[in-house]
């Protein structure tokens, strides 16, 4: 394992060809991207399928990853490109084979009482904007100006959309007992 | 309940997902090692932006020079003074954010909608202080000929930017396309400028400034056409 600040050497090393470093983004990389996949909605076999997309598509553009500038904005600018379109896709295939008629909005999955789920359960109350920007800012540990980078927004609108985030999280939470003193593991 | 303890929450909820399958990570690095190869980095982001800044700058000279420089002699020092300085910023400003548009994850010097706008309030601002002839003499039909001249040199500019930028990756090509777009019609604005003897107010406010919208709107229509294209 590579502490962070080597992902910008190991990109370098990959640009020039080192198949050592590609593996080793590889490894080190694909778990937070799988789950980027899953939090939205995608089941376990798209998210592989996106998986493997993202990275074919990474190594088609990696001359475009400058040297010295941070990794995870890129990378997650690139698997954003590859969601939204699979998403548009999708939604073409749908509308050709379901007419006009809407997908319905997916439902929350429920929460058992005292126990904390798994990241997408946890999430899937929240707008795909909102999901994106709480996995890159908490759970892959990116700052706000690189989630900004990787979403093309401002960092206002990261900062916004991470508190709305947030107060629908504290409610979610509080309803099912998961406040303060909480007891159960994930489930 | 406090963020210290949803951040908790957040992290162990991570945790509990499930592992991912070894076969496929190998897999993935087989695809790549299969192919790779060394690569050549794009160059430095303000090299790529100066050389769209030039790009821009040598279309609208050749672009007056083929036509005749009769704006020129026309405008006071004055007008001189603020109008290219003021295309001048714009257009470094709508080069830089090119380049950001097709580097995944660069930092956007000002969204592409908000240049569109900035760039046409800033010269029509700029155009208002400065030209006072409110006369419309054959206000449609010369208007329609800048309009056009302005739009045929935007081109040639689109196309010689796209030169600079093929080597990138556009995330969201309906914003590069706006972008180079605006871009490209700040370069037909400059040859109006240079070669347009029309000093009317309402005629370079309209016509001239009308450039830069009407190529950005074409620009975000092909960058729509590609993505359409790219996803089928």
């Amino acid at each position: 394992m590579h502490p962070d600040s080597d992902l910008e050497a190991l990109m370098a090393l990959y640009q020039e060809g080192d198949f050592t470093a590609a593996t080793a983004l590889v490894r080190r990389l694909s778990p937070q991207l799988h789950r980027f996949f899953v939090i939205q909605f995608a089941s376990r076999r798209e998210a592989d399928d996106l998986l493997q997309e993202t990275w074919l598509r990474i190594h088609q553009v990696r001359h475009t990853y400058r040297a010295g500038e941070p990794v995870l904005p890129w990378l997650y600018a690139i698997a954003r490109h590859i969601r939204v379109d699979h998403y548009r896709k999708a939604r073409r295939t749908a509308a050709r084979e379901e007419s006009l008629e809407r997908m319905p909005e997916a439902a929350a999955p429920p929460v058992a009482p005292g126990r904390i789920p798994d990241l997408a359960t946890l999430l899937a109350p929240l707008p795909a904007s909102q999901r994106e920007v709480i996995e890159m800012l908490k759970i892959a540990g990116m700052s706000l100006e690189e989630v900004a980078r990787a979403t093309s927004s401002s960092v206002g609108s990261v900062k916004q959309k991470a508190h709305r985030a947030y107060e629908r999280l504290r409610e979610r939470l509080s309803a099912v007992g998961l406040g303060a003193g909480r007891a159960g593991g994930p489930s | 309940m406090k963020d210290r303890e949803i951040d908790e929450i957040l992290k162990q909820a991570a945790q509990a997902g499930p592992e991912m399958d070894p076969a496929l990570l190998d897999r993935v690095a087989g695809s790549i090692g299969s192919s790779l190869t060394p690569v050549r980095p794009l160059p430095p982001a303000w090299v790529m932006a100066g050389g769209l800044a030039l790009i821009c700058a040598a279309v609208a000279l050749a672009g007056a020079a083929r036509s005749g420089f009769y704006g020129i002699p026309k405008l006071s020092v004055l007008d001189r003074a603020l109008i290219f300085p003021t295309l001048g910023i714009f257009i470094c400003l709508a080069a830089r954010a090119c380049v950001s548009e097709v580097i995944p994850g660069s930092r956007r010097p000002m969204a592409p909608r908000s240049l569109l706008a900035g760039g046409c309030l800033a010269l029509l601002a700029v155009f208002a202080v400065l030209f006072r002839d409110y006369g419309t003499e054959r206000f449609v039909p010369q208007g329609v000929v800048c309009l056009t001249a302005g739009l045929l040199h935007a081109i040639p500019a689109a196309l010689a930017s796209r030169l600079i930028l093929r080597r990138g990756f556009a995330v969201n090509a309906v914003a590069a396309g706006l972008v180079s777009g605006t871009l490209a019609g700040l370069a037909g604005v400059t040859m109006l400028e240079l070669h347009c003897a029309n000093l009317e107010a309402l005629h370079v406010m309209l016509w001239h400034t009308a450039v830069i919208p009407v190529s950005g709107a074409a620009g975000a229509l092909l960058g729509r056409l590609s993505r359409s294209r790219e996803s089928q």
